[in-house]
């Protein structure tokens, strides 16, 4: 399983019931678990259906991976309310966040649900 | 009879006759009580206490005939409209959690929505708009408004299939013999949306649900302005239902 990268700081399994996805993301990620991946920005893309955050992790091997990080089914307008913009990430950007994984293992993506991405010094965006 | 007594008689019945049609008068005024709508509302809460529960027809409900059942399992998530920037059309579009804005015109109410740049207009009586062809269908069907107790009813018939016409979360389609009535009224300085949805091919009975919303300070958030890759991005985290089919090309956007 591809889910074992050094930058990978953690995996939990948490009750499903707890983590519940938004309904139009069901079945794409994995809701009882919960990882927590460290990276560099690559993208961040302010735009709509989803605003687009891509996440470069490396794993255990030494391996890149660009990871598609979703803030579920939150839109510009949702984000904007959180304080969010189109500045918020820069390319290189240390970040750490934590999401559920994808149910399809030879894809990368994490699903945020409800929290914040934190900077490298751990104080959360936006 | 005395003139006198004539007099009276006469003024007894003017008066009674006066009252009858002035309570004729008011029924009437309060049948035709324009609401008012005008406004951008907040995303509605079900009014059962349910948040956004009663909104959504869930992929196993049991209004579902088999026939809509048989067709979300068939039907491949990568062909759905929404991929492509297609709008979610109504009931659907107010499972999403956006704002909408209703304005209320002599011959026409215009409802835009804060997602997928989507405009309605649903015509009044004294509109003369033409009714659709028989074999005129359309995204979002032909809207008929009229105001009934107070209340702003629309229904729309004359939809195209749509293959994400009851749950675009779910496949769950509409057919071309969806009826879409909504009931607008006012709570206060609430507004309250009743919707109900009749499908003979997909639905056993009717679908209602109940949603209660705040009038929004904000202007809605347009445009919506939907980037297609971004739309299909979540598309690379799913195995694809037919994998040994051709590769998926998708037309160029503008």
């Amino acid at each position: 399983m591809k889910f074992q990268p050094a930058a990978i700081l953690g995996a939990l399994a948490l009750a499903a019931a707890g983590a519940q996805a938004h309904h139009s993301t069901s079945g794409i990620y994995q809701d009882g678990v919960e990882l927590e991946l460290k990276g560099t920005v690559k993208e961040w893309r302010f735009i709509n259906p989803h605003p687009s955050l891509k996440l470069e992790v490396k794993d255990d091997k030494g391996e890149t991976h660009t990871w598609d990080v979703s803030y579920g089914g939150s839109a510009v307008a949702h984000l904007k309310r959180r304080g969010y913009d189109a500045n918020t990430f820069k390319p290189g950007d240390v970040i750490v966040v934590k999401g559920h994984p994808t149910l399809l293992t030879t894809a990368y993506g994490l699903l945020i649900e409800g929290g914040n991405p934190t900077r490298a010094d751990g104080t959360p965006y936006p | 009879m005395k003139k006198s007594d004539f007099t009276l008689q006469r003024t007894i019945l003017a008066t009674c006759t006066a009252m009858i049609l002035g309570t004729a008068g008011q029924a009437q005024a309060a049948g035709n009580e324009v609401p008012a709508l005008s406004g951008v509302w907040q995303f509605g809460q079900c009014v059962d206490g349910t948040r956004m529960q009663c909104l959504i027809l869930t992929e196993d409900d049991s209004r579902l005939t088999e026939r809509a059942k048989a067709f979300r399992d068939a039907m491949d998530e990568f062909a759905q409209p929404k991929y492509d920037c297609g709008p979610m059309s109504i009931p659907h579009m107010w499972t999403d959690p956006y704002a909408h804005q209703i304005e209320q015109f002599d011959d026409r109410i215009v409802f835009t929505y804060g997602k997928d740049d989507v405009v309605r207009t649903a015509w009044l009586p004294n509109s003369n708009h033409p009714k659709p062809r028989k074999n005129e269908y359309s995204y979002f069907g032909d809207s008929r408004a009229r105001y009934e107790n107070g209340a702003l009813i629309v229904e729309t018939t004359h939809f195209t299939f749509d293959p994400q016409g009851l749950n675009a979360d779910f496949r769950l389609p509409s057919s071309t013999q969806k009826k879409v009535v909504e009931r607008y009224t006012k709570e206060g300085d609430d507004l309250v949306l009743e919707v109900t949805t009749t499908d003979t091919f997909f639905l056993k009975e009717p679908w209602t649900y109940k949603v209660r919303s705040k009038a929004d300070p904000e202007p809605l958030a347009l445009p919506w302005d939907c980037d297609p890759a971004n739309a299909q991005d979540i598309l690379t985290l799913m195995a694809p239902k037919f994998p040994n089919d051709p590769p998926i090309v998708r037309l160029p956007a503008e």
